[in-house]
């Protein structure tokens, strides 16, 4: 998966640990693609509180809504995805509102293994009639295992029905080559192993996803000579007592700084050797670390990374001297 | 704007020790990627340095951290971790790492009557299913190991590390969770049809008929069958479950034995899950003493000219360097420091609105970002430091 192929995807999963960013790509990919004029819903997946909301300025609802031109989000409930997803399957309302007005019936579909996964991804799918393109910002790591696995689950649970049905399609969907696998990492040894995990556990789960594309948030991209490291270190050999905690306050700044710069080093070598995967790090954004200017203003930045990287792709004579 | 509240913060909160105490339990509670599992190790480390015979029961350590401390990935081995480094140690830490299939598997062989029930519902595929993939069942199976663990009376102290959760209600409610599944009305209602000598009473009312048809067109009658048999197996075990649910919720509550911590980062995402912990705790009337901030930059809180402080040693220093060298890592130093003092600022925000959510009696403890990933004794050591006082025993 390049980037070129992700930003052609109509369905676009991003995954990845807890705290990488998952929601700013989701938003950038949204605000990008409908930039381009291409219809684009980003939905989030049953959460309790949605994180998109400052980012994109509206709090997604399970119905979509408009936060710009060709722009849609919405929160996939799956209390309302399976209030719908009953009433395409079951005719006449009056059955339906008897099932959901029973608690005993409630309580079995809440508790009935697959259940909830399956018409989480089955309303996923039925976004794709409607919209260009879709870009879930999926749970992290392990429970995006435990959803994107639950259709071949539910496969091998069940014989026949529609639920089995169901399943087939949407695991059809998942495995197509116009959906692609966004995993955001960070430049962190932790994150880069459960991002290396992630993917590993994934192919077993779900052995017809295609490659993934890797994000790598908040890279910190060299700036350091090699001489100014050379000195860095001389620096920091010299003994504490000589220096005062305005300057050792520097060097730290210096250290943090050359450890940023030599972590995200690491990580792009680490994710090349084990995942082999197209990794497009994102700088940390402004000279405060993206701070200043409001998540809206991150998301913004985030997407022109994107579109740049886009760009450098297209032209691969030109690609390492137009950074 | 943040100098003042930063030199706040930086000696805030009592030393942890004391209000841990001689508590059973501690729970690290909060989002991904926060540093709960090396918050927790440090937590049971400085208490086994204490002299306490201490648990930590994590879930999924980074790969280095098992290493360091020994622990291997699978099977719900306890290990000893071996503080022979720490001369100073007078207790034992022993660290733990949550098998979930086995977890299941362990329970079922307790409550299970007798082998050929307990092997039954091994192979059940619904079984196999909830037990492998379905979200939430990790959640269950943390709270189960945890009753065990505490219960078996091995331990003085268990640090519970929980696993990261999209919705934060998920950890509290898990106990709950696979009882509900279990619930014996909702298996009665179900079974009703499969139950050759039952009797139509009030549950198979006409409504019951219709939405049992329904179901085996949905889910296919095959499935309902597994899916009866599974709950078949599991009716009698029902009463197991609940009272070991009760139990981990009554520990829950018990301010004498337990702990929860919230941890957290300094940045938005993960300040508003620890904002919706602490009402959530709070509502639960669950023992909250307070909030770990983890990964702060700490400054001193001013913008400081780097050629001025430091432009003559670095001169001084660039002997056989070309001679730009000095004054651009000058120039590098001062970047460098203007975006961790912004960084630190912003954080500073971030931290002192969360902390305005705490009650008058909870307290917070902020543990600065160190240079290096934490994964060995030492770096568990530093991080204690900051959350515990050298004189406390």
């Amino acid at each position: 998966m390049d980037v070129r192929k992700l930003l052609n995807s109509r369905l676009i999963l991003v995954t990845g640990k807890g705290g990488t960013g998952k929601t700013t790509v989701s938003a950038a990919l949204g605000r990008l693609l409908s930039d381009r004029g291409e219809r684009t819903i980003v939905a989030e997946v049953d959460t309790f509180r949605p994180a998109l909301t400052p980012m994109l300025g509206k709090k997604p609802v399970y119905k979509p809504s408009a936060v710009a031109p060709n722009l849609h989000v919405c929160n996939i409930s799956w209390r309302d995805a399976l209030v719908e997803w009953l009433r395409g399957h079951v005719p006449g309302q009056r059955v339906v509102r008897r099932i959901l007005d029973n608690n005993l019936v409630q309580t079995f579909l809440d508790a009935t293994p697959g259940l909830r996964e399956t018409v989480i991804l089955s309303r996923v799918v039925t976004l794709l009639e409607t919209y260009d393109r879709v870009v879930v910002d999926m749970p992290a790591s392990g429970h995006a295992i435990s959803l994107l696995g639950v259709p071949n689950v539910a496969i091998g649970l069940m014989r026949g029905g529609p639920i089995r049905e169901r399943a087939e399609v949407v695991l059809r969907h998942l495995s197509a080559p116009t959906t692609a696998l966004v995993i955001v990492g960070l430049p962190e040894e932790m994150v880069v192993n459960e991002t290396v995990e992630l993917w590993e556990r994934l192919q077993k789960e779900v052995p017809t996803l295609r490659r993934p594309l890797v994000v790598l948030n908040r890279a910190a991209l060299p700036s350091l000579s090699q001489d100014e490291r050379t000195l860095l270190e001389r620096l920091e050999s010299q003994s504490a007592q000589t220096l005062s905690p305005v300057q050792q306050e520097l060097i730290r700044a210096g250290r943090w700084e050359a450890t940023l710069e030599q972590g995200t080093a690491d990580s792009l070598i680490r994710l090349d050797d084990e995942l082999g995967v197209e990794v497009i790090p994102v700088a940390r954004l402004g000279a405060l670390g993206g701070f200043e200017g409001g998540p809206a203003r991150i998301v913004q930045q985030v997407a022109s990374t994107l579109a740049r990287a886009e760009l450098a792709a297209a032209q691969p004579a030109h690609g390492s001297a137009g950074r | 704007m943040s100098t003042s509240s930063e030199q706040k913060h930086r000696s805030a909160g009592p030393p942890l020790g004391t209000l841990i105490g001689d508590r059973k339990l501690v729970v690290c509670v909060g989002s991904g990627g926060v540093g709960k599992t090396t918050t927790a190790a440090a937590i049971g480390l400085q208490a086994a340095i204490r002299g306490r015979k201490v648990l930590v029961l994590t879930i999924d350590p980074a790969r280095r951290l098992a290493n360091s401390l020994g622990l291997s990935r699978f099977g719900n081995d306890e290990t000893q971790i071996d503080l022979s480094a720490l001369p100073e140690a007078k207790g034992e830490l022993w660290a733990m790492m949550l098998d979930q299939q086995k977890t299941f598997d362990d329970l079922i062989e307790r409550i299970a009557p007798d082998d050929e029930r307990r092997d039954a519902i091994l192979n059940n595929r619904v079984y196999r299913a909830t037990a492998d993939n379905i979200s939430g069942s990790q959640d269950y199976m943390a709270t189960e190991k945890l009753y065990d663990v505490v219960e078996s009376g091995r331990y003085e102290l268990v640090v519970l590390d929980t696993p990261p959760v999209k919705n934060a209600l998920d950890f509290l409610d898990a106990p709950g969770r696979l009882a509900r599944f279990l619930d014996k009305r909702v298996m009665k209602w179900f079974l009703s049809p499969y139950d050759k000598d039952r009797v139509f009473g009030r549950l198979l009312t006409s409504t019951s008929a219709v939405v049992f048809r329904l179901l085996s067109h949905v889910f296919g009658r095959e499935f309902l069958d597994d899916l009866a048999e599974y709950f078949q197996h599991f009716r009698d075990l029902y009463d197991g479950f609940r009272e070991r649910q009760e139990a981990v919720v009554e520990m829950f509550h018990d301010r004498k034995r337990t702990s929860f911590l919230i941890v957290c980062a300094p940045n938005g995402p993960s300040s508003e899950v620890a904002r919706f912990f602490l009402d959530e705790l709070r509502q639960r009337r669950m023992p909250n003493p307070g909030v770990i901030v983890n990964q702060r930059h700490l400054t001193l809180g001013r913008k400081l000219n780097a050629r001025t402080e430091l432009g003559e040693t670095l001169t001084g220093l660039a002997d056989g360097l070309p001679p730009a060298a000095a004054s651009s890592l000058a120039a590098r130093l001062g970047a460098a420091h203007r975006r961790m003092l912004g960084l630190s600022k912003a954080e500073g925000t971030i931290v002192d609105s969360l902390l305005q959510a705490l009650q008058p009696e909870q307290k917070s403890w902020q543990v600065p970002r160190l240079d290096d990933e934490v994964n060995d004794l030492a770096g568990l050591a530093r991080v204690g430091a900051c959350l515990f006082d050298a004189s406390e025993t």
